[in-house]
């Protein structure tokens, strides 16, 4: 099966301001992603998630290495064709409704108009905001922003969703309707590629996770494989993995 | 050009969401109005000292919209974080910066025919004629040069981070350029080398922004530019606006943005 | 802390800031002296500098004579430079032929675009309003009213801008009335003007003919000038010398040949050309001495001073 999402040799440096000039964000990063799987990207703070998703959307570009979407790499806009992506910290056009945020977005697109205004209306009752519809976006609680978030990132109905911590900030609630709809888009044959830190919801959600730590893939499989050789829970085997030794209590 | 549009679209939302435009159009329209009450010797007749004071106005309204507009748009995008969805999309950062310009350009554009509009009915009702064309011809004019200070503004946001201080500077050259700008070649000439060279340099390298003030021919009833003249205006606006959006692009792509 | 502690505190800060207020008002008007009388919101915004400011209107006036063709600050330090330059070579080389006629002088002063130096200099005078003309015929002149009535207000004591505008006002506008206020207005902020006084002069004498008030009022005029010119080393005889015109003008007018001929002697004291005045003289003279035919009063000459009109 050909891989969905692929990174070759990914390497990412930054220039810093000490005495050291560098700094390697992301070394030497090799991963897949298949059709079709919920894949979870895991690691600590720091450890390079967001910088590899800044280069797989485009908005930052490799020191060396490659990254491909549905084949084709990274860098040209005809990948993110037929990809969503939810941003961690989600605010959009405050000036605009909801309404209107879609339909720039299935513009951006190049969606046609009809089809346009049947997504709009299927995606805000699937977000369940559909009396908030011609409210300006800066009315709306953290919470309704996640979910307009969730809708345009679904606008182009993508075959590979891209998630940054999809229920940071979400009240318990809030995270039940987002694995729902991860679930649902998993049944529809979609592909899932988010980032979490509630190991709980990955372990429950993904078929495959990456864990990374200091810039490096630490270990890449499924999470039932993992679970099994590692005798204990998926949280347990992201301390081992890290090299998290718990301080003994004097 | 679909995807251009679709980014202006959402600039010319934005403009006419805020309050700006209104309150420097009200504030115009209640200044002229007022000044247009003034008794001046039991003479309702007097109508070029309000056609100054109103193309004043509309001069520095139409240059304020113009520049905080402009000089917000990249800097809240990255503020906000909206620019990551976007550039998520199939689009470019090409596009994202034709969009942008476009979409201040055409508010700018829509803000200068009401601000027009309401100039010809105030000096159409005064002076009993209709100078359509001379009107129509200095709004051109302007819009043409709000081009090249809206892709001025552009460029300057990406150079700096902060609105404000972009927003500073822009004013700074303009206000140079449209007072100073033409008068370079006689300072040029009454210095000594190379200093005189210097000058001269600068003058034919910035953009001539007073070439497309004619205000004075509107005020004073002067025969209109002649619109080959108009045309090759258009044109070196064009050029300038051209260049820096060219140098505008070429820093926002290299330029990591980190989510 | 109960609830009306704070509502109580207002009110006693309150009474303290009236109270000082009233106390401190009197005392203040004493340390700030003349600012103090600032009467209008202009003269409080600006202070002095508002002198600036008039002097840019009034300027601006003349530009809108000029519908527009003006020099920039460029241009004038330029021509400025250049006057200097040619008037200093000019000296050198003749030896006082006669000058040339005003209309030539204000041509050359306002040719000050000179040949274009670059390309671009062409191409901007497209934009540019490049042709010499003036406001004139249609009651035109009105739209330079508007700077000099803000120029007055900016700076009252520029007595310019009064006269300035009293001649335009009742000359070519029809506006005498207005003009004889927009004067006294200007009379009433620059009491001893010699200028403000002799144009009211004029006015009270050219349009409502009225010969005794006129009289009073230049030389009344006369009196200022002579008072200021017993204050210099070198006083301007000028002015003094249209003050007589107009008063030996207004005399003959009347049929007070004598009295005429007294302001023409007087006027022989100070003009460039005493031998012009003599001439008139003469002629009234010959009127005075000639029995005058029945019914018929003595037709005027006119009585010019060289560059005694605008």
């Amino acid at each position: 099966m050909d891989a969905i999402l692929k990174t070759e040799n990914l390497r990412v440096e930054y220039r810093t301001q000490d005495s050291n000039g560098v700094k390697v964000a992301v070394r030497d990063l090799s991963l897949s992603v298949r059709s079709g799987e919920v894949f979870g990207f895991l690691g600590p703070n720091g450890a390079g998630k967001t910088t590899t998703m800044n280069v797989l959307l485009g908005f930052v570009s490799p020191t060396a290495g490659a990254a491909y979407l549905f084949g084709v790499d990274v860098r040209k806009p005809i990948a993110r064709q037929r990809i969503g992506y939810l941003p961690e910290l989600t605010y959009y056009y405050k000036f605009l409704t909801a309404e209107e945020l879609l339909r720039f977005y299935a513009r951006v697109f190049g969606l046609p108009r009809a089809e346009t205004e049947r997504r709009i209306d299927r995606l805000l009752k699937l977000v369940e905001l559909e009396p908030a519809r011609k409210r300006l976006i800066k009315t709306y609680s953290k919470g309704m922003q996640q979910r307009v978030g969730l809708a345009q990132a679904l606008i182009n109905d993508p075959d590979l969703l891209i998630l940054d911590e999809p229920t940071s900030g979400l009240d318990p609630l809030g995270r039940m309707k987002v694995r729902e709809i991860i679930q649902r888009l998993k049944q529809e044959g979609k592909t899932v590629f988010f980032s979490s830190h509630e190991l709980g919801e990955v372990e429950t959600v993904c078929d495959r996770v990456a864990i990374i730590h200091q810039g490096e893939l630490k270990v890449e499989g499924r999470v039932d494989d993992l679970v099994r050789t590692h005798q204990t829970n998926l949280e347990q085997v992201f301390l081992r993995i890290i090299g998290y030794q718990p301080q003994s209590v004097p | 050009m679909n995807k251009v549009l679709a980014l202006a679209g959402v600039v010319f939302k934005e403009l006419y969401r805020r309050k700006d435009f209104y309150v420097l159009f009200f504030l115009t329209a209640v200044l002229t109005l007022l000044l247009a009450s003034v008794n001046l010797f039991n003479d309702q007749r007097v109508v070029r000292y309000l056609k100054e004071v109103c193309l004043l106005l509309i001069w520095v309204s139409a240059l304020v919209i113009a520049v905080v507009t402009t000089a917000r748009q990249l800097p809240a995008e990255r503020e906000s974080r909206t620019i990551f969805p976007l550039l998520a999309k199939p689009v470019t950062r090409g596009q994202v910066l034709a969009g942008k310009f476009l979409g201040c350009w055409g508010a700018t554009g829509l803000a200068l025919v009401v601000f027009y509009a309401f100039f010809a009915v105030v000096s159409g009702t005064r002076e009993g004629h209709w100078a359509l064309g001379a009107t129509f011809q200095a709004l051109w004019l302007q819009w043409a040069m709000l081009a090249v200070v809206i892709a001025m503004a552009l460029l300057g946001s990406l150079l700096l981070s902060a609105p404000s201080a972009n927003s500073t500077i822009c004013f700074i050259l303009v206000g140079g350029i449209l007072l100073v700008g033409g008068h370079l070649n006689t300072v040029a000439l009454q210095q000594p080398e190379p200093l005189s060279s210097l000058i001269y340099a600068l003058y034919f390298a910035i953009p001539h922004l007073e070439i497309f003030d004619v205000r004075d021919l509107l005020i004073h009833d002067q025969p209109l530019v002649g619109w080959g003249n108009c045309l090759l205006a258009t044109l070196y606006a064009a050029v300038y606006t051209a260049t820096f959006l060219l140098m505008a692009w070429w820093v926002f792509r290299r330029k990591p943005l980190s989510a | 802390m109960s609830a009306r502690l704070p509502i109580l505190l207002l009110g006693l800060l309150l009474t303290i800031d009236f109270s000082l207020a009233t106390w401190l008002q009197p005392r203040s008007l004493g340390w700030r002296g003349r600012r103090a009388q600032a009467d209008t919101m202009l003269k409080v915004l600006l202070g002095d500098g508002r002198r600036m400011f008039a002097n840019h209107f009034f300027t601006k006036a003349d530009a809108y004579f000029h519908s527009g063709y003006y020099p920039s600050l460029f241009d004038q330090a330029r021509l400025q430079c250049e006057n200097h330059l040619s008037g200093a070579a000019e000296e050198q080389a003749s030896k006082g032929g006669p000058p040339d006629s005003k209309h030539d002088e204000h041509e050359a002063e306002h040719d000050f675009f000179g040949k274009p130096k670059d390309w671009l200099d062409r191409f901007s005078r497209a934009f540019r309003v490049t042709e010499h003309t003036h406001l004139s015929g249609g009651g035109r002149e009105r739209e330079i009213l508007p700077w000099l009535k803000l120029a007055a207000a900016l700076d009252p004591h520029q007595v310019d801008t009064y006269t300035v505008a009293a001649y335009w006002l009742r000359s070519k506008l029809g506006k005498v009335a207005e003009a004889e206020a927009f004067l006294r207005e200007g009379l009433r902020a620059n009491p001893d003007s010699e200028e403000i006084l002799f144009e009211l002069g004029r006015l009270l004498w050219e349009n409502h003919r009225d010969a005794a008030r006129a009289r009073n009022l230049l030389e009344a005029a006369l009196r200022c000038s002579e008072r200021r010119a017993a204050g210099l080393a070198e006083p301007d005889k000028t002015f003094r010398g249209r003050i007589l015109v107009q008063l030996a003008r207004l005399e003959e007018q009347t049929g007070n040949l004598a009295a005429a001929i007294a302001r023409l002697r007087q006027l022989q004291e100070v003009s460039p050309t005493p031998e012009v005045i003599q001439r008139q003289i003469a002629e009234l003279q010959q009127r005075l001495e000639a029995p005058p035919p029945s019914g018929h009063p003595a037709a005027p000459p006119s009585m010019r001073q060289p560059g005694s009109d605008r």
